[in-house]
């Protein structure tokens, strides 16, 4: 049997884009690199809400930020999508451990109430501070993916740019998940006394978790704002936290393959609804109701995964990560 | 001090004390759950429709509209309370029932249902802000000493003032009220005592959405507008009140709510008005890092 990271490397550089150029739809296209861009954001929420255990609504905040440091940037500067990816990214993490120490502190509902509280003044900000963000009317005309001269705007190369940088998010996720670092982090999340009697440092893992996280949404930013071609206020209101927090949980909470397993299902779902009418929100708190009554540990439960990823790395299947320890 | 900023006061008192109200109602379950109703400002945008609609729609006197929006919100708490926190109360035992897992539950269940309330009636009404019928209006302009406030501030002020006063009342003289503080200081207690626990959250629920029902419906009287997003600001502002006051004291929820009113129109004093949606924020985390029992009570977490 192939390993596993061979087949999602096939399916999702291979197999997808093959079925795209069949299918010769750009809608279809546009459709698939949403999908990678939400699971950019679910895996990074889900190394924070999930493995860390912090109950989160700030998405916008940070996919926000790198949106508008993308947009700007390239506007203003004629940046490649390249350098912002760094910068942004960089940004964020400093700006999310410097947040996170500060919030780590604060108890599980405090936590989400704070992060509500990021985002909302995150929109007024964006909305308000009209010289640099251009206030409500949004940012327009932003170029789309490009290196040097070699053009990357047509679908099939925003494509490939999305699958790798969420490649190499997923990977990095993987890698924080199912390893010591992250046993160190679930133990944080169940008790940070027994944690620290450990010998652990409980709120520095979580500042740390928290300023991945920030970075992974940031560069998911800056993806968004160059194949959207247009950002404004109203991409980054507290719906849209909602909506990440959503593919988490129906995913199963702390689960790398559920969180991207729920990104799927919330981008697709409703716009398979798109023709009902305006469905979109509803259709998220419902699916979220419905989830954490009838299926609390969401699709692929976190313990179910990490038994499955368990055995994938003792049997060696997953390369050098099962070898190594 | 100018007329001026007196106005600014007075305004800002009077936007507090809806903010109080509506704290109160969040504080009574945190002190009988320990959880959080997320869907707690979904009420005061339906104590607002329904003000809307028995006005415009059923053109109910105003003293007939009051039972609409107080059976409105005792429905609207009935329903949250079934719908998303009792399922997750399986066990009667303390422990179990301030648990982590099951407050964060319900706090995900609350969120959900009210992201559904609230797209439900952005669905229904088209997202606008619809006017309330000019003669429901409580804006005439009412001149106190050097101060001149619009009716609609003075009833919103007299009105919280008088549901407090009730509140407090409720909680001290009857029955359900000290089954209701029973609860919150002692819950195994209470229940040893032959207490239902499951009909006093029913009841906190109920009074708590019947206080913010009634707080959307003046609110929308003395402002003339009501859109589906209405409650979002409200609640986490009335949320920062109760973590400032200290969580678990109804003072200290309503000194916080007029505090934070109060803060508000006089940061709207220097910065543009856009701006001061900020201020509630910023003093929640300020609160939180240095001060996270709460302005009132001095001391480490």
């Amino acid at each position: 049997m192939p390993r596993p990271a061979v087949v999602l490397l096939a399916l999702l550089l291979v197999v997808v884009p093959a079925l795209l150029w069949l299918a010769g739809n750009p809608y279809a296209a546009r459709l698939a690199q949403l999908v990678l861009l939400t699971v950019i954001l679910a895996v990074a929420l889900n190394l924070l809400t999930g493995t860390a255990g912090m109950l989160a609504l700030d998405t916008v905040v940070y996919f926000g930020f790198g949106a508008y440091a993308a947009a700007l940037l390239s506007l203003n500067y004629g940046t490649s999508f390249l350098v912002e990816l760094v910068l942004a990214g960089a940004a964020a993490a400093l700006a999310g451990w410097c947040v996170g120490v500060a919030l780590v502190r604060l108890a599980s509902i405090f936590f989400a109430v704070a992060t509500m509280g990021l985002a909302i003044s995150f929109h007024a900000t964006v909305l308000n501070w009209g010289e640099l963000t251009r206030g409500p009317m949004g940012v327009r005309g932003i170029p789309g993916f490009r290196i040097g001269e070699w053009n990357l705007e047509g679908w099939a190369g925003t494509y490939y740019v999305t699958a790798l940088v969420c490649l190499a998010c997923v990977w990095v996720a993987h890698r924080l998940t199912h390893s010591f670092y992250g046993n160190a982090v679930r133990a944080a999340r169940e008790d940070e006394e027994v944690a620290r009697a450990l010998g652990l440092a409980p709120r520095r893992l979580k500042a740390q978790v928290y300023a991945v996280h920030a970075a992974m949404m940031a560069v998911a930013g800056v993806l968004y704002a160059h194949s959207n071609r247009f950002i404004g206020p109203d991409n980054f209101v507290l719906l849209e936290s909602a909506l990440v927090l959503t593919a988490v949980v129906v995913g199963g909470l702390g689960s790398v393959a559920g969180a991207a397993l729920g990104a799927a299902i919330l981008v697709l779902v409703p716009e398979a609804l798109r023709g009902v009418g305006h469905l979109r929100g509803l259709a998220f708190g419902a699916i979220l109701f419905a989830s954490i009554l009838l299926l609390p540990r969401g699709l692929l439960s976190e313990v179910r995964t990490l038994a499955w990823m368990r055995r994938a790395l003792a049997a060696g299947g997953w390369g050098r990560a099962g070898r190594r320890r | 001090m100018d007329a001026f900023i007196l106005n600014q006061l007075a305004i800002g008192a009077s936007v507090g004390m809806t903010y109080a109200v509506v704290a109160i109602g969040f504080t009574l379950i945190y002190r009988v759950l320990t959880a959080v109703n997320f869907a707690h400002g979904e009420v005061y945008t339906l104590g607002a429709f329904a003000t809307l609609i028995g006005a415009a729609t059923f053109k109910l006197p105003l003293w007939a509209v009051v039972p609409l929006v107080v059976a409105t919100g005792a429905l609207a708490g009935w329903g949250i309370e079934r719908a998303a926190f009792r399922p997750f109360r399986r066990y009667a035992d303390e422990a179990s029932l301030k648990s982590r897992a099951v407050r964060e539950a319900t706090l995900l269940s609350s969120l959900a249902l009210g992201i559904v309330a609230r797209e439900a009636l952005d669905i229904a009404f088209k997202g606008e802000w619809l006017a309330i019928p000019q003669d429901y209006l409580l804006n005439q302009p009412v001149r106190l000493g050097p101060v001149g406030v619009s009716s609609g501030e003075l009833v919103i002020g007299g009105a919280s003032l008088a549901l407090l006063a009730a509140l407090q009342w409720m909680l001290m003289r009857t029955r359900t009220g000290v089954a209701i503080r029973a609860v919150a200081a002692n819950l195994v207690g209470a229940q040893l005592s032959g207490i239902d626990i499951n009909r006093v959250v029913v009841a906190v629920f109920a009074v708590g959405s019947v206080l913010g029902a009634l707080a959307g419906m003046v609110v929308s009287l003395a402002y003339g507008s009501v859109q589906s997003y209405m409650g979002l600001t409200v609640v986490i502002k009335a949320f920062v009140a109760m973590v400032i006051g200290g969580l678990t004291s109804l003072p200290g929820a309503v000194a916080a709510g007029v505090l934070i009113g109060v803060a508000e129109s006089v940061a709207g004093i220097f910065v543009p008005s856009a701006w001061t949606e900020m201020v509630a924020y910023v003093l929640l985390i300020f609160t939180l890092l240095f001060m996270p029992r709460g302005l009132f009570r001095w001391g480490g977490a």
